[in-house]
């Protein structure tokens, strides 16, 4: 995938890297108006409201699925305002340097199997692979905390500036326990590659190996993407929005971008870890290989993950609505009080356990 | 593949952000207009509690931590209990530095 | 990678002395941050180039996702107003300047050419994840061990040291 492929390779192998690229990013964008429709509708439904319904084309109105896409090309044409005293040029930086890590780490996620072409040529499902595998992942949502900190300072707003401090040391602060949930996962199968952990997960799927990482990993996704119900960062009551409190626009639909993008990230990191990844519980891939063929096998494969990471998705939203927020020192506590020591004591335990084996 | 690894995401960091860039530089140029919310323009960057200064630097600690214990990981198999008693001494030392902190009542947010 | 590990290896240096220099330069100190943060990434990068890939996650992990956030923090908490004065150089000063940077960077280059191979790289290919681990977990088995104690050392002395600061 270097430079040198150009004579060593064909030009096959750049236009299939583009074409995973080009891919990706158009999927991606279309998870935030998803996302936000299924956030209003969601509630609607649980709380006996409508929702947003009306917005359609002509005479159909698809439940109001058109309404994000109205939203955003409202947000398009809105006029750009920085506010007075603003720092102007990290005030343009800061949601760039949300998008930016959040689109990277797609690029390590394992979309299905490998896929061998008849002359012996192999695709490989992800965009790159590599051995660190999720400490890729981990290195750059850790840089995610950038785009929050400067966010809020650049603004030159109390509340943004109150709510990006708060965002930022809670992002840290949940970081640890979740690469501290990672260890356990390694322990298992001596690699971060998460090809192969996938493939590990064949016969067992990893939360039954791992439930307490389990566990740790997912209150720690809803930390570091500061959603509910850790989202005092943003309490409207107290906050206005939060970091985010003086962008509008584009910018501010970028900050929408980047957090659903991680959200979708971490969806699927939680789906490969623990749930199998692309693999189809109680059907082998050999089978599905033998029986459809590669492509409709890959396929299926891929409609297994984007399914487990829409479940995941579903819960962020379901969880949004049903829990109410933390107190902030309550949050920290659990973080660096529970959490903490919780994921010690798992990766002690999993590795005694490991080595009684 | 693996070898061009490094490169291949440098390519992929490139063609990516340049989709996402776009959207917010189509736009006019920032405009100043007053904000409701925004109390006084000096001064607002100054409260900030050590808090958070604290926490950041026990979040670098528990980090460092962190990575050795992934490299462990990677191994342990190689290890065995060899590895576990190492790791357990390592962990027993920094516990008491947990235990320190907590009793300084350094993670309270009061 | 073989023909291309020069130019990404020129590329990313000329970016690091940029950025390196940008940190130096920058007037508002949360900008200076961030080039530092840029600089760190850029090595990270170099670390990737040379197949050293475990290195490069965890300077992204830890000195550009971590300790860089610090520096953020303190930097936003002393509130440190940006730098007015901008340094007038006359033209004799900066003729001189000249010169000697010229003079400076000759000798650098001079004494680079002669001490150091053109390219040190050397990437054995595949991962040294394991290579690393087992470097430190068996022969420095003891410094790992001692990597604790300081990292104990350096919780007591932050909490000591804010404790205070924060006393009035």
């Amino acid at each position: 995938m270097g430079l040198n492929f150009l004579h060593d390779h064909n030009l096959l192998a750049l236009a299939i890297v583009i074409a995973k690229v080009v891919f990706l990013l158009v999927l991606l964008l279309q998870i935030p108006p998803l996302m936000i429709w299924l956030e209003r509708r969601a509630p609607a439904l649980m709380q006996r409201r409508r929702g947003p319904n009306r917005v359609g084309l002509f005479k159909w109105r698809l439940w109001g699925l058109l309404q994000s896409l109205a939203d955003a090309i409202k947000l398009i044409f809105k006029e750009e305002i920085a506010p007075a005293g603003a720092h102007k040029a990290l005030f343009q930086l800061a949601p760039l340097l949300g998008v930016i890590p959040a689109f990277v780490i797609v690029a390590v996620i394992p979309f299905g199997q490998t896929i061998t072409l008849a002359n012996g040529m192999t695709i490989p499902l992800s965009l790159t692979q590599l051995d660190v595998g999720f400490l890729f992942i981990l290195a750059f949502s850790s840089l995610g905390v950038y785009s929050v900190a400067v966010a809020g300072w650049a603004s030159n707003s109390k509340y943004s500036l109150l709510g990006s401090l708060r965002a930022s040391a809670q992002m840290i602060s949940y970081e640890i326990p979740l690469g501290l949930s990672l260890i356990p996962i390694v322990l298992i199968y001596g690699t971060f590659d998460l090809n192969s952990i996938v493939a590990a997960q064949e016969q067992v799927w990893g939360v039954v190996k791992a439930p307490l990482s389990f566990v740790i990993f997912l209150v720690c996704m809803f930390a570091e993407t500061n959603r509910a119900p850790f989202d005092m960062a943003e309490g409207e009551a107290e906050l206005v929005a939060g970091f985010h409190t003086e962008y509008g626009s584009t910018k501010f639909a970028a900050f929408f971008l980047s957090e659903y993008v991680v959200m979708f990230v971490l969806s699927c990191l939680a789906a490969t870890l623990f749930f199998g990844g692309w693999q189809i519980p109680f059907i082998s891939h050999a089978w599905l290989l033998a029986t459809f063929g590669t492509a409709v096998a890959a396929l299926l494969g891929f409609g297994a993950l984007l399914l487990k990471a829409a479940f995941f998705m579903w819960l962020y939203v379901w969880v949004r609505w049903t829990l109410p927020r933390f107190r902030y020192d309550r949050l920290m506590a659990l973080g660096w009080k529970f959490l903490l020591p919780l994921g010690l004591f798992n990766i002690l335990l999993t590795s005694v356990i490991l080595g009684s084996y | 593949m693996l070898v061009a690894a490094a490169v291949g995401f440098l390519l992929n960091v490139l063609s990516r952000f340049a989709g996402p860039r776009r959207p917010s530089k189509v736009k006019y140029e920032s405009y100043e207009c007053g904000v409701p919310t925004d109390v006084s323009k000096s001064g607002v960057r100054e409260n900030m509690s050590v808090k958070y200064y604290v926490t950041a630097l026990l979040f670098i600690l528990f980090d460092i931590e962190t990575v050795f214990l992934f490299l462990w990981a990677k191994i342990f198999s190689q290890l065995g209990w060899f590895g576990i008693v190492e790791v357990f001494i390592f962990l027993v030392v920094l516990l008491c530095g947990y235990v320190y902190v907590l009793k300084a009542r350094a993670l309270e947010w009061d | 990678m073989m023909d291309s590990a020069p130019l990404v290896f020129y590329t990313l240096a000329a970016l690091i002395t940029f950025s390196s220099i940008m940190v130096v330069a920058a007037r508002t100190p949360v900008i200076s941050a961030l080039f530092l943060v840029l600089d760190l990434f850029l090595l990270a990068c170099v670390y990737a180039s040379l197949n050293a890939n475990f290195v490069a996650v965890i300077q992204v992990l830890v000195y550009a996702g971590a300790i860089l956030v610090l520096f953020l923090f303190v930097i936003m908490m002393l509130n440190v107003p940006r730098v007015r004065s901008k340094p007038r150089i006359k033209a004799l000063d900066g003729l001189l300047i000249t010169m000697v940077m010229v003079a400076f960077l000759y000798m650098l280059y001079r004494v680079i050419a002669q001490y150091l191979s053109p390219l040190p790289v050397e990437s054995a290919g595949g991962s040294n994840t394991e290579a690393v681990g087992k470097l430190l977990f068996v022969e420095h088995l003891w410094a790992f061990e001692l990597a604790s104690f300081l990292i104990l050392l350096a919780m007591v002395a932050s909490i000591v040291i804010t404790k205070k600061r924060a006393a009035p």
